[in-house]
């Protein structure tokens, strides 16, 4: 191989989809602190006419913390690791970064527009694939732009064995790309209806109890796809790259990897527990559910044990913190999740607050610290510069490993407190009490999640002001870093 | 095999493809042979309550409101019987929903009327003191999108094969046909509401989003 | 057979032939590098060692990479 002395990995695409993801958060996160507020302090759903309430905005909160942020920081992150792990530059194809460049506009304006669609109220009202049929197209389009980009990056790698990331961002592109179409599928009712109505609307092509199976079998695993795969690639990188230790056992990596593959996809029905779906999917659901927590746990052990030796470096290294404080969450709610999936744990469980809780502990403690310390870690190469603040990135853990705490204490004690008044009943048998009785009754934890939601926000804010002064006025560094992400 | 494997990211990939997609097509392909049936005496619904159910669909009830009643006799006492899989056959999508900041609604026709929901969409705390629901006073003024809704129902009897009947084509004059139904529908509604705005835009050819979602609740039982 | 009983059986056998898979894959991975073919744990260094121009891996196997080296 001849020596490429000027080539650089080229970072243009990596660096867009950073912006746009700082941004996304910023608004996914915005919007959620206000429709928390919003349940315990309901004259705030008034504050812009009917986009305002809490049902028009907790549709945009959801959809743009999935395809905005979360998305958003899978690309980033795949565009900056992608290169690395396979020693190829997207200078050295201009159809690469011409597809790069595509696919980061399709998605942004993509985003921007389905989010707009749903403060209109088009929307399918399948969760998490809210968006009507045009939106669809668009994630369809920008899909298959990441598959061209994965694959065309492989095509002209150096490297031929490929990293455990790249398996789990290949997993990532296939899993979402089956689970995304089959959901979707629908029938646009202005083209058969001979020109009725309007263009946007459209009719599941399956109805009731199987649309619920396709549904949640997409809604699971588009968790599984969205906010567990490419999240562990992610650290199956970062940690090891900013630690400077090799990953305790790359088979371990390997089967668990297997593992996660081949038993997330049974576990979605346990959304459907005593639901009208056939007895033995529910069950099923619930087994493989538990079964789940060996391939979770080992990945997360994994990366636990990756630090033996090392945990000094966790009061060194703040991006350290973060993504062991990662792993750690990711080992909760794999554990949590579960846990919620028997049957009779299930019963009193399902339509509660806890369910909210358990999703907020896995996205704000996992997903979220995880592609904040990435950013983090890829500043310092991407911009050429140090990151701006160690004080602040302190202050930004403290404040939001705080609110991860007080939203999950107060969405367990909230969901199980409501599950037990459902079921309660006087020595005669009688329901003791009305439904109203089981809301009033959560307003303290409304209150204390809506306080984790500021905290969480701010915590936010400061990430961000963090990576903008690191993008313009940090100092400036001569040499790429090995190991350590350089800070002031 | 697997040393092959590691070697060959396209075969990899199908590999992974192979895996994944096994689950689903054990557990759902097969449900699809025997289609949901309806259960005995179930009917299509009518235009306005499909107007409707687009007002529950564009306003997301799903995010506080569940439809679907659980086997435990805390839930049959507060709901009425619980959900059969056979009374969704026509709901495309299904609506069940995942969380219950508010209650169960399946069976909602059952106990609340035409005037209960016009006070309590329009201020849900007058009704319900400690409601934490958002009042919706802007369905009141917003027109249902009726045209839309008798799209739905020419498209899933033609391309699904529900049972609406042989005056339900996709022709504009078809629909010009139909409207009046429509509109005698939503006359029924609004005779039983106090609001004059409502009544006035309901006997001029106008139905505002309220009296189609009222009839859609209504449905509900 | 009605396709329901199929349906029972295909989830069984397939669940058995992948768990099968699975259990073959892990003996393999331990017993290839016990043999002194592989070596897994080297592929830790690609996040490690990911300069553009710092040397490939290019195989798990012991031997190809040491051939390269002697080429060199």
């Amino acid at each position: 191989m001849q020596s490429n002395a000027a080539l650089e990995y080229d970072y243009s695409v990596a660096k867009l989809f950073t912006y746009a993801t700082i941004l996304f958060g910023f608004l996914a996160m915005l919007i959620g602190t206000l429709i928390a507020a919003q349940l315990a302090f309901p004259e705030l759903n008034y504050l812009i006419g009917e986009y305002g309430t809490f049902s028009r905005l907790r549709p945009v909160h959801t959809n743009t913390a999935i395809f905005g942020f979360t998305v958003g920081g899978v690309f980033a992150t795949f565009y900056y690791v992608g290169q690395r792990v396979l020693k190829v530059s997207m200078a050295e194809s201009k159809f690469l970064m011409f597809i790069g460049k595509l696919h980061f506009w399709i998605w942004f304006f993509g985003a921007l527009f389905a989010t707009i669609t749903l403060l209109m109220g088009y929307s399918q009202s399948k969760e998490y694939a809210q968006y009507e049929w045009p939106a669809d197209v668009a994630i369809v389009i920008l899909w298959v732009l990441w598959g061209i980009s994965i694959f065309g990056l492989i095509g002209i790698r150096r490297e031929k064995v490929l990293y455990i990331s790249m398996w789990y961002y290949i997993a990532t592109f296939l899993g979402i790309a089956m689970l995304y179409i089959f959901n979707n599928m629908a029938v646009p009712t202005y083209f058969a209806s001979g020109g009725l109505g309007s263009i946007m609307h459209s009719v599941s092509m399956y109805s009731g109890a199987n649309d619920a199976m396709v549904q949640w079998w997409y809604g699971h695993n588009a968790v599984a796809f969205g906010f567990t795969v490419p999240i562990v690639g992610m650290i199956y990188y970062f940690l090891p790259k900013e630690s400077g230790q090799a990953i305790y056992s790359y088979k371990l990596s390997l089967l668990s990897f297997w593992g996660l593959m081949f038993l997330y996809l049974w576990a979605g029905a346990h959304h459907l527990l005593y639901s009208p779906v056939p007895d033995w999917v529910q069950t099923m659901a619930s087994v493989f559910s538990i079964v789940l927590i060996l391939p979770s746990w080992g990945s997360a052990i994994n990366m636990l044990l990756t630090m033996k030796g090392e945990w000094n470096q966790l009061t060194e290294n703040p991006l350290i913190k973060f993504m062991v404080l990662a792993s750690t969450f990711y080992m909760l709610s794999t554990l949590e999740g579960p846990i919620q999936a028997i049957k009779s744990v299930n019963a009193i469980a399902h339509f509660t607050d806890w369910i909210p809780g358990h999703v907020h502990d896995g996205v704000l403690g996992w997903v979220t610290f995880m592609i904040m310390a990435s950013l983090f870690h890829m500043a310092p190469r991407m911009f050429k510069r140090e990151i701006y603040s160690r004080k602040l990135i302190e202050v930004q853990f403290w404040l939001q490993t705080t609110a991860v705490v007080l939203y999950f204490t107060s969405m367990w004690i909230a969901g199980i407190t409501q599950g037990m008044m459902w079921r309660a009943v006087d020595e005669y048998g009688n329901l003791m009490y009305s439904f109203i009785d089981t809301v009033t009754v959560l307003h303290p934890y409304y209150a204390i999640r809506t306080l984790s939601g500021v905290l969480y926000f701010v915590g936010f804010v400061i990430f961000a002001y963090n990576m903008i002064k690191t993008m313009s006025s940090s100092r400036e560094l001569t040499e790429e870093p090995q190991f350590k992400s350089p800070m002031a | 095999m697997f040393h092959w494997l590691e070697k060959n990211p396209f075969f990899f990939a199908v590999g992974v493809f192979l895996v994944i997609a096994f689950a689903g097509i054990i557990t759902i392909l097969p449900n699809f042979a025997e289609s949901s049936r309806p259960v005995v005496g179930l009917k299509p619904y009518t235009v306005l309550e499909l107007a409707g159910k687009e007002v529950y669909k564009k306003d997301a009830c799903i995010a506080c409101h569940s439809q679907m009643i659980r086997p435990f006799k805390a839930e049959t006492d507060r709901y009425g019987q619980y959900s059969l899989s056979g009374e969704y056959a026509y709901d495309r999508p299904f609506l069940w929903g995942s969380k219950r900041t508010g209650p169960d609604l399946h069976r909602i026709g059952n106990y609340r009327t035409t005037d209960w929901h016009e006070n309590h969409m329009w201020e849900p705390i007058d009704v319900v003191p400690g409601s934490i629901m958002p009042a919706y006073k802007h369905q009141f003024t917003n027109l249902a999108d009726i045209e839309t809704a008798y799209a739905e129902a020419v498209t899933v009897k033609n391309v699904f094969a529900t049972p609406y009947g042989d005056e339900f084509q996709a022709t504009k004059a078809a629909w010009e046909a139909h409207k009046p139904k429509v509109l005698a529908d939503a006359k029924a509604i609004a005779a039983d509401m106090k609001n004059q705005d409502v009544k006035d835009a309901v006997a001029a050819g106008n139905i505002p989003e309220v009296v189609a979602i009222i009839a859609y609740m209504n449905r509900l039982k | 057979m009605d396709i329901r009983e199929f349906q029972a059986y295909a989830a069984l056998f397939m669940t058995i032939f992948l768990v099968g898979i699975l259990y073959w894959y892990i003996v393999y991975l331990y017993r290839s590098e016990k043999k002194g073919e592989k070596d897994y744990e080297k592929l830790s260094n690609l996040a490690l060692d990911d300069e553009i121009d710092s040397k490939t891996i290019n195989s798990s196997s012991v031997a190809s990479s040491e051939k390269k080296e002697q080429k060199k």
